[in-house]
Parts: C-alpha cells; structure tokens; sequence
C-alpha cells in the first residue's frame, strides 16, 4: 500500500455512531494470467455490536474474499481493491497505512479460520501461539503472557490448560484446536470478529459445542460476529440477520425469520428447497440445476439466469440492482414480488 | 424399496485391531486401534443401509473391510453367500466386480493424467470378461450418459470438470462393473449445496434403475434419513444403535443417537430458543483405549455403575422396535422443525 493514507485510527471504546462494521460497494478482482476474476462486485453490509451477521453462499461467490479484504489480508497484486469502502467506526480501513491497519487487525477486527490444522503453526507450542498476541500486542513478558494462555484456554473451555499450554497442535483433536483458534482470536478483545467456516471441518456434536463457545463469548463481549458459513442449519440457529452471495454480489439480505419463511431471490428459495425433508422421502429432491458461475467470465445480466426457474428475457441482458423490499430486506432479483408470492415447495 | 428377498450382504462379527507397534528393529506390539469392533447386518437387494457416526468411529474403516481393501482380524463378510474376507486370488478379484465403491473426494480419487474414459474404462482391463476390447469405449460413453454425463466428453482429464461432474465419473466408474453393491463412503459432502441434491437425486435414479444396495456412509443426517432405508448409528468401533429411518429419527433410543440428532442444526430459525438441544461434553475417548462396559458412558448422562461393568448387546429391547445398545435405552420422541 501506498503511504499517502491517512494515521488516524478509529475511536476507541463506545460503540459511537452508525455502525460497527459497514462494508460498501466493495470490489475485488484478481489479476491472473488467464484473466481479471471478479470475485468480489460490489457488495455492502453492516454489523452492529452484538450482533451477527451470517454471510451465504457456496465456493466461489466471494464471502471468503470480502472477509480477507475487511482483515486486509488479502495478497495485494494479484488482488486488486478498485472500488468500495470498508468503513469501521466510520473510518475506511482501504485508506490506512499499513502500520496503521496492523493496530486493527487480530486487536480491533479478529478471524478464526475453517482448518485449525493449517491455520496452527506445527512447530510452535500452542501456548506460545496464543501468548505471541499478548508479547507481540501488548508487549507482555514471556512468563506474563504464558499466564495469559493459560487462562485464555481456560476460557474457551479447554480441559486441564496448565498441562496442556506446552503441547502442540497435532496433540489436539478437531474441535480443541479450532477453540485454540478462538482463544487466539478473542485474545485481544476484538469488537468483530469473522468467522470463516468455523465447524465445516467438524462433526455435528463438537460443532454444537463450538457454536455455543462462540454465542457465550459474544454475549460476555457484545462482539460483532461475521459468520461465514454453507449451511443453512448453523444460520438459522444463531443468525440475527443473513445475506447471501452468490457471483461475488448480495443477492438478498434479510433478518433470519423473514428470510426462512419466505425467500426473495430464486437462488435462495432453491437452497432452502434442496434440504431434504421428511415428508419428501423417497421422492426427488429439488435441485438447482446447472453450475456456479465462472468468475473468469460471469453471465451477462443476472449472474444467476442461466439456472433461474423464474427467468425472463430481461434477465439476461439487465443485471438487477439490490431492490428494497423493506428497510431491512433487499433482494437483487427483477421478480422478487413472484419469487415472494411462491409457495415453498 | 427393501425387499424381503434374502441377504445379499452379510456382515457377521466384523473386528479390524490395527497393531500399535514400538520398537524399529524388534518390532513389538503394545496395544491396538479398535476401529472395528464386532459389527453384524445384513444388507438386501436394492436396499439403503445409511451409516452414521462422528469422525473416527471407524465408518470409513468398515467400508475398506468390505471392499477387502482390509483384511478384518476377525469375523466375515458374506457376499451372497461367499465369504469375501477369505477369498484370495482369482475367487477375490471375481468377487469384487460385485462391490465397487464411490469415494469421498472428487478431487484426489480420480488420476489427473488419466482421461475420463480411460478412468471410467479402466475397470474393464482388470475385468475383461466384461467388456471385449472393441467395444470398451461404447461402454464408456453409456456409462457417461447414465450418470448424466456429455458422451462426448470422453477424452476430457478430470481438470476440466467441475466437483459434482468429478464425482459422477466417479459414480461411473463405479458402476462400470454392473455391481450389486455400492460402498459410497461420504460421496456428497465434499460438494457445494447446491450441487449434493443433484448427486444425491442420481444416486436414487440408478438404485431404481439398477436394483443397486448402497452402504451410504455420511455425517449429513439429513442426507443419510433421504437415502436410507435403514440406519445404523456407529460409536467407537461398535452400532449402538440400528433400525429403519423413522424409528432411528423419530424415535432414537440410544443416548448417543439421541445427543447427535439433536446436535443437528434444523434450517428453520422458527422456535430456536425452546430447542431442546443435548451438548455431549468432550470429544470421543481414543479407540486404542476404550472404556470398559458401554463405550458411551464416558460422556452418558444416564451412565450408573452397570454400563461400566457390563456391555450392553445390540438386540431389541423391551418397548422398542428396533436394536438398540444401551441398557437404559428408551425411546424419546423427536419433534421436527418444517
């Protein structure tokens, strides 16, 4: 990054104005030999304190992008930032200094990764992991920040921390180091954190316990939480509010309820058609025909027409904008009053 | 679709201890993983048996013994009849056209420097009584239309596909032997949502289609409920519990079937505050060690001093219609979001 960006940092403390974390109209692109890959066009959201937003969406529609931009760890060239704002407390993190954006990151705004395994480092200790925060941050002593650890595990409910603050990672199963992630996360009090696929990697019954770890830290800290996610069933239990992607844009964003009563965007309805149901055993499951888009070479008009069953001519030329359907609910579909009216299948 | 015509699959007793060894030289064995330990059912024709359990309870394990891609260290498995386990030699390799399996990862099962026909092809040069030379790459394009594949596409590499296309070469590849049974160990949870409903519909199609059993091994219970018509629920090397889909969902009597259901996140935010939800403490206790009696126990809220001294069989129990392994099992009953 260039130096001319401003040094001053956003206010500490209160919550202030606005909201926490305002994401708007971000674009990201990747310049790479076979093309521009547009993952990222933009897309805006806001997070408030306390609550969580939850990000949709399969592989490649951006959700992991726009969160590697907000933590401003994404490896810029090949990425590019061409457009957008990533406003926190009202300042834009795009126009920070590096030196500056580094205040913010792992302190101000946290991420806990999907694979705890590769995010570990191997050769490290993971009570020297987790103290490296508080000597690097704070500039704690050694034998200061390794008590630290100690009680971070605690936190994050890890049997018998004492002993085990000199193991490392591989000693660890699953779920234990994805709750070492977290406590390195939330080492520093972060006032948003972004969760990446934080149980993809886990089963049912330890992602039980990490969604409960990270709804109790939340309540203690008031911590906006990003939570990026494929599954529609973590959503709808923890959400307060939900958008989703899909091509690198928000096609729809609502308040969780609203959004599993009666979706807007076909793409949506189609998810939540394709859960499997019990009254539908036996029969064919709905499934949304056709593939994600290449971001290399997105279709024209909508990004979702080619696979849309509520598809008419416009739609291939005319890309819809973000259409507001209340104040709290948009959805980026020409026929959304259609997809709204129709029945669940 | 179950029938009630006899076992085409009969599993008896199945035990696989993998040695733990210390020592380079003088190799001595100081324990063992019980990934398997004694596992018996029956599969018919055209029957869905789901197995379901968490990470290490030794599902994948029992899907190689099956395929005899292990050797078990005790017990049989019975393929109309023939014990698949001891068979050697030519007996084994006739046996196997009968079981093919679907694996997990679309991604690192299929050979990049292979063709798709040749992938889908290959085997018939193991197999040649089933398709002459001549007429291996008609073969090949069927096999691509069955599974909803472009005919054309034969001479692609597996690149050049997407995830759920990869894992129809795979399911192509599976099928190329006209087999009874198909092992599919976790074959759509390394797919996008949107894609695993298609997966999931073509898997039904060709059961229908080919009177085809599948052992659908999966840790998305919804999935596993869809496909199934049977469900056996794994812990630590052992079924705690196994019976048809809607007595296992709707009426779960073992603790543990009853903790992992409920630990499923329902896709509807409507009453999520009065969930009823079981958080099983800790993770599992490493199978080189079980504990003693039930191996439940360690994490059971039910857990007295019987369920350490005395194992529990899986039989059916009083009050209950189905096989259930705990010696406090009673049934609870399940109430569906949707």
């Amino acid at each position: 990054m260039k130096k001319t960006q401003t040094d001053v940092l956003p206010a500490e403390g209160g919550p202030g104005d606005g909201p926490l974390l305002a994401v708007d109209d971000l674009h990201v692109e990747f310049h790479t030999r076979a093309g521009v890959v547009r993952a990222v066009n933009g897309v805006s959201y806001t997070v408030n304190p306390g609550e969580t937003l939850a990000v949709l969406g399969e592989s490649g529609s951006g959700k992991s992008v726009t969160a590697q931009a907000i933590m401003g760890i994404l490896d810029m060239p090949p990425a590019v930032i061409p457009k957008g704002q990533i406003r926190f407390k009202g300042t834009d993190l795009l126009k920070l200094s590096e030196e500056a954006r580094t205040q913010v990151r792992g302190q101000r705004i946290a991420m806990i990764f999907q694979d705890a395994l590769s995010a570990l480092n191997p050769v490290f200790t993971v009570g020297w992991q987790i103290s490296e925060m508080f000597r690097v941050h704070r500039g704690m002593s050694k034998s200061d920040a390794m008590k630290k650890a100690v009680e971070l595990m605690d936190r994050v409910r890890i049997p018998a921390a004492k002993q085990r603050v000199n193991d490392y990672p591989h000693q660890f199963s699953g779920g234990m180091r994805q709750r070492i992630m977290i406590a390195m996360s939330i080492a520093l009090d972060p006032e948003v954190l972004i969760a990446d696929e934080p149980t993809t990697a886990l089963d049912v019954t330890v992602q039980a316990q990490i969604m409960e770890l990270l709804a109790e830290l939340q309540r203690e800290s008031q911590m906006g939480l990003i939570l990026i996610t494929h599954d529609l069933g973590v959503v709808a239990d923890v959400a307060d509010k939900i958008a989703v992607m899909y091509g690198g844009r928000i096609v729809e964003h609502a308040p969780v309820y609203d959004i599993y009563k009666a979706p807007a965007h076909p793409y949506t309805k189609g998810l939540l058609d394709s859960i499997p149901r019990v009254d539908q055993k036996g029969q064919e499951l709905y499934a949304i025909k056709g593939l994600p888009p290449n971001l290399l070479n997105l279709p024209k008009g909508c990004a979702f027409h080619p696979r849309c069953p509520f598809r008419q001519d416009n739609c291939q030329t005319d890309a819809p904008p973000l259409y507001e359907i209340s104040g709290t609910r948009g959805s980026a579909c020409h026929y959304w009053r259609e997809v709204l009216d129709g029945e669940r299948q | 679709m179950a029938s009630g015509s006899e076992a085409i699959l009969q599993v008896r007793d199945l035990v696989k201890h993998f040695p733990l060894t210390q020592g380079i030289l003088f190799k001595k064995q100081v324990g063992a993983i019980k990934a398997v330990d004694g596992v018996s059912f029956d599969l018919h024709k055209g029957e869905t048996l789901g197995i379901v359990g968490e990470s290490g309870c030794g599902k994948s394990t029992l899907a190689k013994l099956l395929m005899a891609l292990e050797r078990p260290t005790s017990g049989s498995v019975l393929i109309n009849g023939r014990d698949i386990a001891k068979a050697r030699g030519a007996e084994l390799k006739r046996m196997r056209r009968n079981i093919q399996m679907v694996m997990q990862d679309p991604y690192t099962s299929l050979n990049p420097r292979m063709t798709v026909g040749d992938i889908v092809g290959e085997p018939f040069e193991i197999h040649t009584e089933v398709a002459p030379k001549g007429d291996r790459r008609k073969k090949v394009q069927e096999l691509l239309e069955v599974v909803g594949l472009n005919p054309d596409h034969i001479n692609r590499y597996p690149h050049q596909f997407s995830g759920g296309q990869r894992q129809r070469i795979g399911i192509a590849r599976g099928l190329a032997l006209q087999p009874e049974i198909i092992v599919c160990d976790e074959p759509v949870s390394a797919l996008d949502v949107s894609i695993q409903a298609q997966v999931v519909n073509l898997l039904e199609r060709l059961q229908n289609e080919f009177g085809l059993a599948y052992i659908f091994i999966a840790h998305d219970l919804s999935v596993v409920r869809h496909i199934s018509d049977r469900v056996g629920v794994m812990y630590l090397g052992k079924f705690v519990e196994l019976g048809k889909d809607a007595e296992i969902y709707d009426r779960p009597a073992h603790p543990y079937t009853q903790a992992l259901l409920s630990a499923v996140p329902v896709p509807d935010p409507e009453g999520r505050e009065q969930r009823e939800r079981i958080i099983l403490q800790g993770d599992p206790p490493s199978p080189a060690n079980p504990p003693s009696g039930c191996r439940f126990r360690t994490r059971c809220w039910k857990a007295q001093e019987i369920c350490a001294e005395e194992e529990p069989l899986l039989q059916i129990r009083p009050g209950i219609g189905h096989e259930s392994a705990c010696h406090f099992a009673e049934t609870h009953d399940v109430v569906h979001a949707g």
